[in-house]
């Protein structure tokens, strides 16, 4: 029994992972949570801290205060508009 | 899957030269190239489509009309996938639904799983009745030589009282799982359309392909032409990578199907299958009724062991040759609905159920064997039952 088991589990479709988390993405982004990733590099003069950056992504404090940020953003747009760069 | 069907295709050539049941030249055209054109210019058209956003406004545009409605819900997007595997693959058409349906549900605080599997049901029964709805009806038009506006005669309002029926039954088993009504979030789905010219065209060569298939008989060519020139013409008018189109293309189900093919057109050789024919024509005794039901529920049983494509290629040469003289159209109309209504029996009938359980297993959701066949079951026998009913009535066979 167990073996007719691990066949059929063998035997489940692995799914198209990359293709599923794009459409599923995209349905999010019209109806559900919105989200934007964006993509950070190590700032210049900062490549020994190599380590320390890559944890930052994991970091849920660092995420908290990048949500601020965003919100702190959002309301000085809708205030003022864009800042001059 | 595919790797068995080409090793399978390796031992037949090998065996069938050796053994001198054929010759080299003969083999050579045991893959039907008409079958193949058909299946990639179809396929070529769909990505090009899907790539326009078409099917996910499709969805979206479901969703909204809901108005939160677990009801109005469930049954629009089992209506939506329908529709949408009438031209999607089902395996990608459960990708999408299965990707709208987590969503929605995450959103609304709904149990995903009966949404997931009135999804799987519907997918695999939308597209019985159109040419291009599946491969193994692809298969059936190419080997049989039954033309689109036949699967529309003949199939069509079967097919939607198939799915009124489905869902229908789908409901009561679900009812109490559905959920309460929510408040849906304000969106557009037009928003979601990022190029809208290539909406419009993409909505443009699909019309165009429905409508060069439903001239098919006056323009004296094969359904496999016009779907390589509305794919030739689909990917000049949308200005995409070709080479990025030809990559996403479902090219296992290419290679499984023409393996097969080559199989079957071994075995025909060795005439085993004349010999399964002939106790076929045995067993219905020629009377036209009991060949087309047998024809129904043999392939549907077939099906919901094996990919209906495999079921199609078999028995459709053999079906032909066993009953020709009999009620033909009858019985053609009985391996359509059989090879289509068996695949969504147990987790095992087809890709559709395992592309639905891998994405549920992303998700973290669990669904076991037994609750997917116990509905399964289910619908498949009440499809089936059904189909027996309309064929009988609609070819008159009953007396």
């Amino acid at each position: 029994m167990a073996k007719v088991k691990k066949w059929i589990e063998s035997k489940k479709a692995k799914p198209k992972c990359g293709e599923y988390d794009e459409t599923k993405r995209e349905f999010e982004m019209a109806i559900g949570k919105p989200f934007i990733t964006v993509k950070v590099g190590i700032p210049e003069g900062f490549e020994d801290f190599r380590t320390e950056f890559l944890c930052l992504e994991k970091d849920e404090q660092f995420q908290e205060e990048i949500k601020d940020l965003v919100k702190k953003r959002l309301i000085f747009e809708k205030r003022y508009g864009k800042p001059e760069s | 899957m595919s790797i068995a069907a080409l090793i399978g295709a390796l031992l037949t050539a090998w065996f069938g030269l050796q053994y001198g049941v054929f010759e080299y030249v003969a083999a050579i055209d045991f893959i039907d190239m008409r079958l193949i054109g058909l299946l990639v210019g179809t396929m070529i058209i769909v990505e090009v489509a899907e790539r326009s956003g078409l099917f996910r406004f499709g969805a979206l545009y479901a969703i909204k009309l809901s108005k939160g409605s677990p009801t109005g819900l469930f049954v629009l997007l089992g209506l939506v996938s329908a529709a949408v595997s009438m031209f999607l693959s089902d395996a990608t058409a459960m990708l999408l639904m299965a990707a709208a349906t987590v969503t929605i549900a995450k959103l609304l605080k709904y149990d995903p799983v009966p949404y997931f599997i009135s999804s799987i049901i519907m997918i695999n029964l939308g597209g019985t009745s159109t040419l291009i709805g599946s491969p193994s009806n692809m298969i059936i038009a190419v080997q049989t030589g039954m033309i689109f506006t036949e699967f529309i005669n003949y199939l069509t309002l079967g097919e939607v009282a198939l799915w009124g029926i489905t869902i229908f039954t789908l409901y009561i088993l679900f009812k109490s799982r559905l959920g309460e009504k929510k408040v849906l979030p304000e969106y557009n789905p037009w928003e979601s359309i990022e190029n809208k010219k290539l909406f419009y065209r993409s909505i443009f060569v699909l019309t165009l392909l429905v409508l060069l298939f439903l001239t098919l008989e006056h323009l004296g060519v094969g359904p496999e032409a016009i779907a390589l020139g509305c794919a030739i013409l689909a990917l000049v008018l949308s200005g995409l990578d070709p080479a990025e189109i030809f990559k996403r293309l479902d090219w296992e189900t290419v290679f499984f199907i023409a393996a097969f093919m080559f199989v079957v057109a071994g075995l025909e050789q060795t005439g085993i299958l004349s010999d399964v024919s002939t106790k076929l024509v045995q067993l219905s005794g020629q009377n036209p009724l009991r060949a087309t039901l047998l024809t129904l529920w043999f392939s549907g049983l077939a099906s919901s062991v094996v990919s209906n494509a495999a079921v199609a290629l078999t028995f459709a040469p053999m079906l032909t040759a066993a009953f020709s003289g009999l009620n033909d159209a009858a019985i053609k109309s009985a391996l359509v609905f059989g090879t289509n209504l068996g695949g969504a029996t147990t987790p095992l009938s087809g890709s559709v159920v395992m592309v639905a359980l891998g994405a549920l297993k992303r998700e973290g959701i669990s669904m076991s064997f037994r609750e997917f066949t116990k509905i399964g079951l289910i619908t498949s026998i009440l499809q089936l039952a059904f189909a027996s009913f309309y064929l009988t009535v609609r070819f008159g066979l009953g007396g």
